[in-house]
Order: structure tokens, then sequence, then C-alpha cells
């Protein structure tokens, strides 16, 4: 891949045009579930030949100004809670830091067997990547599966680890006032550092921060999401700020990826709203399963890079077209799948007010229908 | 006519001085006890939703909707006992039931945990550890209980009216108290209270009755009386079965009326009068249409000028709405009759014919009795308050005014906004085509300057000016970033405004 500068690509508008596909992409479907969105625009990005801690970089970049202009939202509607906000931004930024430094270590120092630049740490976040997602994604299908044909609308995520933590009640407990809970701090600093250490690595803290905050700290979601993204502000503040002073930050990516993210993220909404529960799950742990199975293709590539495989490099291009398919495939279909749903549920809202009639009825009968 | 809700903790003394009084006073006794039981023979899975709330913090929609029936169900089973005016309760968080009702008399019981343990020890016939151990547990999950389904801090004393310490009382000096204290006029019921329990039975009721009908049993719905006007909100995604909604509320004895809304949400307006020709009418009605919600009409009397009148909604002819003054049973010949409702009823009748309403009432008081009156239905996606506190004086008025607010948005969890912000923030208009234009030439120029000057910003960002300056690379990304996420985010915002998606 041809480099403007050290680092950094050169753009031309293929590129650019792919960049905001991907901002789109992962805008619709971080707004549809809720975090992330970093686990399709890191990796795809890295299939158009950005180097993986750049992705990282710019990405984490992405997500420090959206989240600042969330949470400002989320603040005015009374959903952020500082305290919490700043007690899992102390143990995060634990987390962010090892995430960087290790992060910084493999693409500075490669193996020492002549490998070459970035390879260790494309190796190491596809593959923190590809163990993570997994477990998501599969434990996400895995309740969409077992709860099918239940008919009741209780199939919940598997919350064993999260009931066993919420019911730690380890001293020191601490009360936090708008989100109405009390936590033990050691929960919190658990949850706190598992959440810094994936953003960092990765870029998709909110994975485990606003589930942990839901289903261990007994949050409300909205309250979740709010702090969430206040921390995700601090979170991408920091990691930002870290990898701009090494370097590694590509403003034009982070441009780029806004024009698509920034309306992806309110079709995304939108879509919550008017799609079913469990087809929520389900098209989420499917685009999740896909994005992993691309990072996955991607891998011996990274091995043999790094002299740990045998492999003829002219397979390179092929293992890198490959990942790069099945990202864009389950990005797109997923996007699809939801805005399909969104428009199709639009059309109908507009079609339901439109017929709104009134019909006058004495006692006890219905005084207002829709025709 | 007393009603007198006494919490008590397990193996405490309150039973026995429930039963005292009931004896004393004649007055009819039920405990929580007789609800749980019924409970169960409704079907009602209360076990499960014990367990749930003391399990883990959160709870599915499912048993939030159990916990809807079973509060029904409570209110309900007093309403019905109480019927002639008299009742002894007793049971966990009893004096949490029936909020926003004037007139109960809410008591609380302090008993030795000593005590207690001995009381338990012999019941359960447990070893003192064990006892201590197991009151200890259930403590804690009593407190979870109050949280989860009343809301409420179990240690806030402004929720009792009385709180007897009984460790050093006798039973029958406490249950003499009590009886005292009932007979005051303070706990005597009014025809508002009266008003105000009958619409809380009748909505109890309509809720039992949905829940029984195997068509709307699993459908979600927002449920309000006011004066015999059941109002029941239901999602679109239901649309198909909302005509069922009627047919199970065709028995419901004490209904005058049913209005059903089919609304995505709910906003809640607080006012303290209405005008259906007003700007904020027009506002409001227009964001509600935009999201597909139900406006639910709170008239607020802070000054409680309305106690002494007792408004009652009846229907003219040709199916509208108004409010009367009771008159203690004698008629009056004339149509006027005086009682001024600031305008609610038209305005509730305006947005019936809408297609927007979520019902309306008034209330006397303040934040605690706004609180009360619709946390049991709290399913607001917005709050607007509009003019309140006038009689204060516009800078108290201001004050009062955001001070109510952060107390709902604090309570609720609801965002709460006052009526002069709604078209900035929620409507488009000139201003905000304006707005729009400016943001979008600042996106453009942006763009245009980063992507015309590539080479030397990357040259700070990761060159060699990079090596020289690293703290440039830094600085500049935390200014610039956020500044871009603000622009575009408006201009992204304001565009899908437009297109009624936000």
């Amino acid at each position: 891949m041809e480099h403007l500068i050290v680092n950094f690509i050169h753009i031309d508008m293929s590129i650019a045009f792919q960049v905001v596909l991907l901002g789109f992409i992962g805008g619709v479907l971080s707004g549809f579930i809720g975090s992330g969105g970093a686990f399709f625009m890191t990796p795809g990005m890295m299939n158009l030949g950005v180097e993986g801690v750049v992705a990282v970089a710019s990405n984490i970049t992405h997500k420090f100004g959206k989240a600042m202009v969330g949470s400002h939202k989320h603040g005015e509607a009374g959903n952020v809670d500082k305290k919490l906000a700043i007690y899992v931004l102390g143990s995060a930024v634990v987390g962010i830091q090892v995430a960087v430094f290790i992060n910084s270590l493999l693409f500075k120092g490669g193996t020492g067997h002549g490998a070459s630049k970035g390879a260790g740490a494309n190796l190491y976040i596809s593959l923190v990547f590809a163990l993570i997602l997994s477990v998501v994604a599969l434990s996400m299908l895995r309740d969409v599966l077992k709860n099918r044909g239940k008919g009741e609308d209780d199939s919940g995520p598997s919350r064993q680890i999260a009931d066993a933590l919420a019911k730690l009640n380890l001293p020191p407990m601490i009360h936090f006032k708008v989100a109405d809970v009390t936590v033990s701090l050691w929960v919190i600093l658990v949850v706190g550092i598992a959440t810094g250490y994936l953003a960092g690595t990765i870029g998709v803290g909110g994975f485990i921060g606003v589930p942990a905050m839901i289903y261990v700290f007994g949050v409300p979601t909205a309250v979740a999401a709010g702090t969430e993204l206040y921390l995700a502000m601090f979170m991408g503040a920091y990691g930002a700020l870290s990898y701009a002073f090494q370097g590694f930050v590509d403003i034009r990516l982070t441009l780029l990826m806004y024009l698509g993210s920034l309306v992806g993220i309110y079709l995304g909404v939108y879509g919550v709203k008017v799609v079913n529960e469990r087809y929520i799950r389900m098209v989420t742990s499917l685009i999740i399963l896909l994005c992993v199975i691309s990072r996955a293709i991607a891998i011996p590539m990274y091995l043999r890079q790094l002299g740990l495989i045998d492999m003829d490099p002219g397979l390179d291009v092929y293992f890198n077209n490959i990942s790069k398919f099945f990202l864009f495939a389950s990005g797109i279909t997923g996007t699809l799948l939801i805005l399909i749903n969104v428009v199709r549920s639009y059309r109908q809202r507009r079609k339901i007010q439109k017929s709104i009639r009134v019909v006058n009825s004495s006692s006890t009968n219905v005084t207002l229908g829709v025709e | 006519m007393p009603i007198v809700l006494i919490s008590s903790s397990p193996h405490g003394s309150g039973g026995e001085l429930a039963q005292n009084l009931a004896k004393k006073t004649g007055w009819p006794l039920y405990s929580r006890d007789q609800v749980v039981e019924k409970a169960h023979e409704t079907g009602i899975k209360l076990s499960r939703l014990e367990t749930s709330i003391i399990k883990s913090p959160v709870i599915s929609e499912n048993l939030a909707r159990e916990k809807n029936l079973y509060l029904a169900l409570v209110t309900k089973t007093i309403c019905e006992t109480a019927k002639n005016g008299n009742l002894v309760y007793y049971g966990r968080a009893g004096h949490l039931l029936s909020p926003g009702i004037s007139g109960l008399l809410r008591v609380g019981l302090g008993s030795a945990l000593e005590m207690r343990i001995e009381h338990a020890m012999k019941q359960l016939n447990l070893p003192q550890e064990k006892a201590r151990d197991y009151l200890e547990k259930l403590d804690e999950d009593i407190k979870k209980w109050i949280h989860y389904v009343h809301r409420e801090d179990s240690q806030n004393p402004l929720v009792y009216d009385l709180f007897l310490n009984l460790q050093h009382m006798s039973i029958e000096n406490a249950t003499a108290i009590l009886y005292e204290t009932a007979l005051l006029q303070d706990f005597k019921f009014t025809v508002e209270s009266q008003q105000k329990m009958d619409d809380k039975c009748l909505a109890a009721n309509a809720k039992i009755h949905l829940a029984d009908h195997i068509e709307t049993s699993g459908m979600d719905l927002s449920v309000r009386a006011v004066n015999g006007v059941v109002t029941v909100t239901y999602m679109p995604r239901q649309e198909a079965s909302a005509d069922h909604i009627s047919r199970a509320l065709e028995e419901l004895s004490g209904c005058r009326e049913t209005i059903c809304t089919m609304a995505e949400t709910n906003i809640l307006w607080i006012q303290e009068s209405f005008d259906p020709k007003g700007k904020n009418f027009d506002q409001v009605t227009q964001l509600a249409k935009r999201w597909g919600a139900a406006v639910e009409l709170l008239r607020l009397d802070s000054e409680g000028k309305d106690r002494s009148q007792i408004p009652v909604m009846i229907e003219n002819q040709g199916g509208s709405l108004s409010l009367k003054t009771d008159t203690g049973g004698v008629e009056d010949d004339d149509a006027d009759t005086g009682y001024d409702d600031k305008g609610l009823a038209r305005t509730v009748e305006k947005l019936v014919a809408l297609g927007r309403s979520a019902g309306g009432f008034p209330i006397s008081g303040a934040g605690r009795e706004v609180i009360d009156a619709v946390k049991d239905n709290n399913n607001y996606s917005l709050i607007v308050l509009g003019n309140l506190f006038l009689s204060k004086g516009n800078e108290t008025s201001t004050r009062l005014t955001r001070e109510l607010g952060l107390d709902l948005r604090e309570k609720l969890k609801v965002p709460v906004i006052a009526s002069g912000e709604l078209h900035s923030r929620f409507l488009f208009g000139k201003t905000q085509a304006f707005k729009l234009l400016g943001f979008i030439l600042t996106t453009v120029l942006i763009y245009w300057l980063v992507f015309t000057f590539q080479k030397p910003i990357l040259n700070v960002l990761g060159g060699d000016l990079h090596s020289k300056f690293k703290w440039a690379a830094s600085i500049g990304v935390a200014l610039f970033v956020p500044v871009v996420a603000y622009v575009y985010s408006t201009v992204t915002g304001l565009v899908l405004k437009i297109i009624d998606i936000d």
C-alpha cells in the first residue's frame, strides 16, 4: 500500500468512499446494537491497507468526538451518572494504558525475526478481536436460539457471571445517586479495567461497559448508555491523545468516518425503536460472527509476516480479499436488514398517522381508533 | 373514614398492633399475607418477581408487567375492603400503597431486632444466630423490594405520617395513639381523595381486566382513570389487538368511557392552565405527532386552591367532556358549575380529537405530589413544564419551575424541558434553517481545508514535524475533533429532524 507519510496511506476517492461507507455501516450498527461499531470499522480499515494501530488510533479518535456530542445530549436528559463514570474511568485508564503499551511495543518491536513492521500488533489485535467477539456473539446467538419458540419475550442474555458479580457485596460499597444503585468498589475496578483494555486494544469498550453497568450494577439502560458515552469521551480522549502523541492518528480517516457514522447512528437508534428485540439480537450476533470470521481469515497472513508459518507471500492478497469480502458482506447485509426494517416502519408510521380517525361513542366504548 | 396503612417488619409487632386496632374499632383488617394469597389465586407470579428482585438488579419486561399487576391487585383489594370507609392494613411497605391520595394514615413501626429474633426463633424453630442472619437477609431483601416496586428509599421519613418506636411502648398504648390519630381531621377522607381513590381503583380494575383477557394480556399498555374515564395507550405494533382493549373493558364497572390512543410513547405536560388554541398546545401536539406520542395533561394547582372544590368529569351532550364541582347533592339548574378547570377538559377533548390523548387530571401540591401521581404510570419520554407557580412572580416562578424539573428528572429519570425550549430543541423552524445552513458551510470548509492541506497536517500528526513537536499532535486532536463532531452532528441532526427521524 502506498504511503503518503510514514504510517499514513494515500487516500484516493475509492478509499475515501469505502471509509465513509465503513463509518456509515459502523454508525448504523453502533446505533442499533447500542455500543461498538468499531468491531466493523477497525478491521474494515485494516482491510483497506491501514496499519492496525493507525486504524485503532483513528477509530478511538473518532469515538472521542462522537462520545462528546452524545454524552452532552444524554447529560441534558439526565442520563449521565458522573460519579459512576469517574469511578469506572479511574480503573479504565489502567486498562487503556496497558493496551496502548502492548500495541505500541508490538508495532515498533516486531518479533526480532525481521518481521514486517506492524504485523505483530495486527496479529495481536486480530486475536483479541476474534476471541472476545466470538464469546459475545456465540453467547448472544445461544440465548436467541435457546428461547426460540418459548413465546415469552423474556429472552435476555445469559447473566450467570453478571448475577454472580452483582451479588458480591464486598465493602466498600458505593452509592451512585443518578443511577440509583449501590455497587462494590471491587466490582467496579474489574469492569473498569476490562472496559479500558478492550477500548484501547480493539476500540470496543462499550461491549463490556454497557452490559456490565446494566446487568452487574443494575443501572437503568438509558443511564448506562449515557454514562458509557461520558466515560467513552474521557477514554476516547485519553486513547486519542496517547495515540496522537505516538503519531498514529490519521485525522483524515477520522473525518471520513464521521461523514458516514453520524448519519448511520441516528438510523440505527431509530431501528431499535421499531424492530423486534429477538430480531435485534439475531442480526447483531450474526454480524459480529461474520466479522470474527473475516478477522480470523487474516490471521495466517500476519503469522507469515512474522515468520511463524511458512506460506507463499503471493497468497496474502487472497487472504486479504476473502477477509475483506466477509467483513463487507456482514456489515452490508446487517445494515441492509436494519435499514429495510427502518424504512418499512417509517412508511408504516406515516401511513398510520395519516389514517388516524376519531370514533365517538358513549360509555365503555373505544373513542379512538385507527383506520 | 380512616384508612390506616401500617408498615411492619417481619416478626415485628405490626400484626399484633393492627389486630388490636381492628378489634378496638371494628374496622376491617387486611394483611399483606392475604394479598399474596389472592395474587397466587389470580395467577400473578409473585415469588418469581420477589426472587428476581433479590437475585439480580435487572428485571425483565415480563416481570415489570407482573409488578404492575401486583400493585393493581393491592390497590383493588384496598379499595374494595375499605368500601365502607374504614380499613386497617398491615404488611411490608404498607405505608407506600396508594400513593398520591391524601387522608390515609401511613404508619411506620420500629421494633427491637432482639425482640424480632426471639419471635423468629419461636416461630421458625431456629437457633439465635440463624434467626439473626435470616432477619438481616430478609430486611435487605425487603429494602430491594421497596426500591424496585415502590421506587422509594425505605429509610425516607417523609413517606410516613406517624412513626412509632415500639421498643419503649406497649402495644396497647401504641394502639391508643393510632386510634386517636386516625380520628383527627387530617386523616378524614375528603371528596377529592375519595374521587382519587375511586379513580385508582378503576384503573387497577382496568389493568386486571386487561391482564385477564387473553388477547390483551401480553400488551404493553398504559392505563389511567380520571373521573370514570379510562384512558389506555397502546403501541403501534399492537394495532391489530387494539379492538380487544375495548372488549376487555366492556364489563368494567364504574367506567363511563374508554379512550384508546395508539402511541409509541407518552409526553407528560404539566401546567397551571391549558389553552387548546395556545402556542404551547400547537408545539406539544406537533412534537407528539412527530414522535407518535400520546400527551397526558397534569394541571398543577400549586397553591391548593382546588382542594375545597371537587372536580368531577361530566359528559355533555355529544360526548364532550367537562368538569363539574360537587354540590353536596344539591342539583344546580345552571349549567355553569362555577368550577374553573383552567382549560383542562377542553384541551383533553382537543387531544382526543387529534388522537393524541393519554388523559388529563388535576392535582394540588408540588414535586412530591406530582411524583406520587405519575410514578405508577411512568412511561414518559419527555416531561414538558409550562406556566407554573404563576402567582409567585416571574423570578420565583422560574426558580420553582426549575427546581420542580430537577426533582422530576431525578426521581422519574425522564428528560424534563420547559415549554419555551420546545421549539428550539425539538422542532424545525426558520432559526433552525439558518443554523443548518451555517453549519453545512462550516463543515464543507473544515473538510476542504483538511483534504487540501493533507501533507502538512499529516506531517504534524506523524511525520518529521511530529517527532519534534509530539504534543502538538495531541493538542491539535483534542481541540479539532470535538469541533468537527459537534458541527457535523448538528447538520445530520437537523437534516434528520426535517424528515422526522429523531
